[in-house]
């Protein structure tokens, strides 16, 4: 970093003298100092519109109340956000906003996590003395995945702008005027962007609602845990939304270096399969199912009559479950490792610089970093050959895909030429017909480790599920009883242990460990001080 | 030293001391009276219990006993299912599923309404928390069952009361 002085401006706010990097706006400036001031329209990740007038604030150089999040800072400018005439214009534009709001709170979704039902208990006054009709506007379906209650709406147009600017396709305007204006769509152009449920994240109030979620829960009850999406491989930050251990919806996280504030709708729907009724759920064998120690005999059996094991492995996988897998490969002589990877889906890029990968997979980079870079490339070409040839008996597959057909049909075709099948897998599907052993994998959102997106980037992605809540258990848990079964580990250990393993074997994850990844994760390359790429810490 | 220990001693037994004389001429006054009350009652014909459960006594207004679901004027349940009352219930006993509403009025209504009336600590928080006036305490609290099934009662059972 070239050190060069960022300019900063002195002012002062509420009667305090502070300092802020020059250029920024009074209410992002007050907001570094610790003072909130209320806000409707602004949103740190679109262009500043100014129409709620709620962030209002009393400055020495204007006769009236400024608006603070499109006012910049001045040297020698003075601010009070909690003068009267501060707090008088709030709650003035509080009881405006309150005209034609109707009392839906008891049956929005939005209920709960609604800037303006926190914004009326702050400042709203505590009856209307409205005493005129309130207006109705539309209520009606959007586009396939969101609706508008135009009641509920205060036109911040916080949507069009996201739809102006972020997706850039302006599907979103404001019709009417005046107390009428609304949101809506140009007739037979629905929303339906490949963002359009970011609308629904970014609506302050509970103007558009998700389909998806529209009355599935109160947001005060659900659990939160914060995860990556598995459904590219940009591992785009998300915050898990569980009800009594089951998934209820996907929020983005915020993360200035993967997917600011947003994520893509393909990733937001696409938990469905966790609760499909055709998911694998315990281990069986081909007469029936087994328990977990059962099961794991049966398994260690099949790896010590074979000559030669191979493995398929999937980019689904968590680096600590590739670890595991390795040093499972490692343990047997004359082994063969490659992996499959899934079609790739369309990629795109919007205006704003968010990206969705082609790479429909979360792990791709993580699983060369352990088994080399040839793993889905030559080493993958290597295992079909061998398969092809007959001089594979024994293979151990694995597909924590969203896929039935698990590996696909080239990939399904060649495993059949192995007499005994080990096959891992999230959905039943004719894949699994013949098979040897099925155990039940985990989907992404179920396990608990870490991946490495398609810019180097190590993240840790959580398990929704509760612990000790597990319906089965996972490949992490599994593996390691495989190897103590085995008389390989001694004990068996967490996510961020296995990691630690990792760490001290494989020179990309040196120097790394659970902890420091944080909550934005880390570059691979990021090492800290005194660790080389070279060897452990 | 030991003027402290001597001091001590002598506060201790001032402060657990019981043979004051003024302090028990205070008692006696009260538990005269007591007495008086008792040996009235003794005597007068009247048995403060009843032949239960022959006999059934009115509970006072405002007796917090089994819930019901309130109806509106076309019959239909009048809660929306916004979960204030499992929001606010201190024991957790109530269990709510939201489903669409077929009605053009409302948009919400529950699928599935239970209350664990074994869990229940019939507090009352429900019937404050609603905002629609959709669920009350009667003043039934005689709900015996036999199987603890019967004790979780669904939105039709909550209904019919």
């Amino acid at each position: 970093m070239p050190d060069i002085k960022t300019p900063t401006t002195r002012w002062t706010l509420n009667g305090q003298e502070v300092e802020n990097t020059s250029g920024m706006t009074i209410l992002e400036a007050a907001s570094e100092h610790g003072v909130e001031i209320p806000c409707f329209c602004y949103h740190p990740g679109l262009s500043i519109a100014g129409n709620c007038r709620i962030c209002m604030v009393e400055s020495n150089r204007s006769p009236k109340p400024v608006i603070s999040c499109s006012e910049r800072i001045a040297d020698g400018l003075e601010i009070e956000t909690e003068s009267e005439v501060a707090v008088d214009a709030r709650n003035s534009v509080m009881e405006f906003q309150l005209i034609n709001h109707p009392l839906d709170c008891p049956v929005c979704d939005k209920s709960g996590e609604c800037v303006l039902q926190d914004h009326s208990y702050s400042h709203g006054p505590d009856r209307s003395r409205f005493i005129e009709d309130k207006n109705i506007r539309h209520t009606k379906e959007l586009g396939p995945t969101i609706s508008i209650w135009g009641n509920r709406c205060i036109v911040c147009t916080r949507c069009t702008r996201f739809c102006d600017e972020i997706s850039g396709t302006s599907e979103l305007c404001i019709v009417e005027r005046g107390d009428r204006s609304v949101v809506d769509v140009f007739p037979g152009i629905p929303i339906d962007n490949q963002l359009a449920g970011n609308t629904v994240d970014i609506c302050p109030v509970g103007a558009l609602i998700s389909h998806d979620f529209k009355f599935e829960a109160r947001v005060w009850n659900m659990e939160r845990k914060d995860s990556i999406c598995g459904g590219c491989s940009r591992g785009c930050n998300i915050e898990v939304e569980t009800l009594d251990g089951f998934v209820k919806r996907l929020m983005p996280r915020e993360n200035q270096d993967v997917n600011d504030w947003w994520m893509c709708d393909e990733g937001r729907y696409g938990w469905r399969h966790l609760y499909s009724d055709d998911r694998v759920l315990e281990a069986r064998g081909p007469s029936g199912p087994l328990d977990s120690s059962r099961s794991i005999t049966a398994f260690i059996e099949i790896l010590d009559n074979s000559p030669r094991v191979a493995f398929l492995i999937d980019p689904f996988l968590t680096c600590e479950e590739l670890h595991l897998v390795h040093a499972l490969a490692a343990s047997s002589s004359d082994s063969l490792v490659g992996g499959w990877l899934p079609e790739q889906g369309a990629a795109a890029e919007f205006p704003a610089g968010f990206k969705i990968s082609a790479d429909k997979h979360p792990n791709r980079n993580g699983a060369e970093q352990v088994f080399g870079h040839q793993v889905f490339g030559e080493d993958a070409s290597h295992l079909q050959r061998a398969l092809d040839d007959g001089s594979i008996e024994t293979i151990v597959a694995f597909c924590g895909g969203p896929d039935p057909d698990g590996p696909g049909q080239e990939w399904s075709a060649a495993l059949v030429k192995a007499s005994t099948r080990i096959l891992f897998s999230v959905l039943e599907g004719n894949w699994l017909d013949g098979a040897a052993l099925v155990f039940p994998a985990t989907a992404p959102l179920e396990k608990e480790g870490t991946w490495v997106s398609e810019d180097d980037r190590l993240q840790r992605t959580r398990s929704c599920w509760k612990p000790g809540e597990t319906p089965f258990p996972g490949e992490l848990v599994l593996l390691q009883s495989l190897q103590s079964a085995l008389g390989t580990r001694s004990r068996s250990l967490s996510a961020a242990g296995i990691f630690r393993e990792l760490s001290e074997v494989c020179a990309p994850f040196a120097g790394h460990n659970h902890s420091d990844i944080g909550s934005s994760g880390l570059l691979l390359s990021d090492r800290p001080a005194g660790v080389g790429a070279g060897g452990g810490a | 030293m030991a003027n402290q220990e001597d001091a001590k001693e002598q506060e201790l037994e001032r402060t657990t001391s019981t043979t004051e004389p003024r302090q028990n001429a205070k008692f006696a006054v009260p538990v005269a009276k007591g007495l008086i009350n008792t040996l009235k009652h003794i005597f007068r014909n009247e048995p403060n219990t009843i032949h239960y459960p022959e006999e059934r006594r009115t509970p006072y207004p405002g007796y917090r006993g089994e819930h019901r679901l309130k109806r509106d004027e076309l019959g239909r349940e009048k809660c929306t299912a916004c979960f204030l009352c499992a929001t606010a219930c201190p024991a957790f006993c109530i269990e709510i599923i939201a489903e669409e509403a077929p009605w053009d009025d409302r948009e919400k209504r529950p699928r599935l309404f239970n209350i664990d009336m074994m869990r229940c600590i019939y507090c009352g928080m429900c019937e404050e928390a609603c905002p629609c006036d959709a669920i009350e305490l009667t003043p039934v609290y005689n709900i015996p069952s036999l199987t603890r099934a019967e004790k979780i009662y669904n939105k039709e059972k909550l209904l019919s009361l």
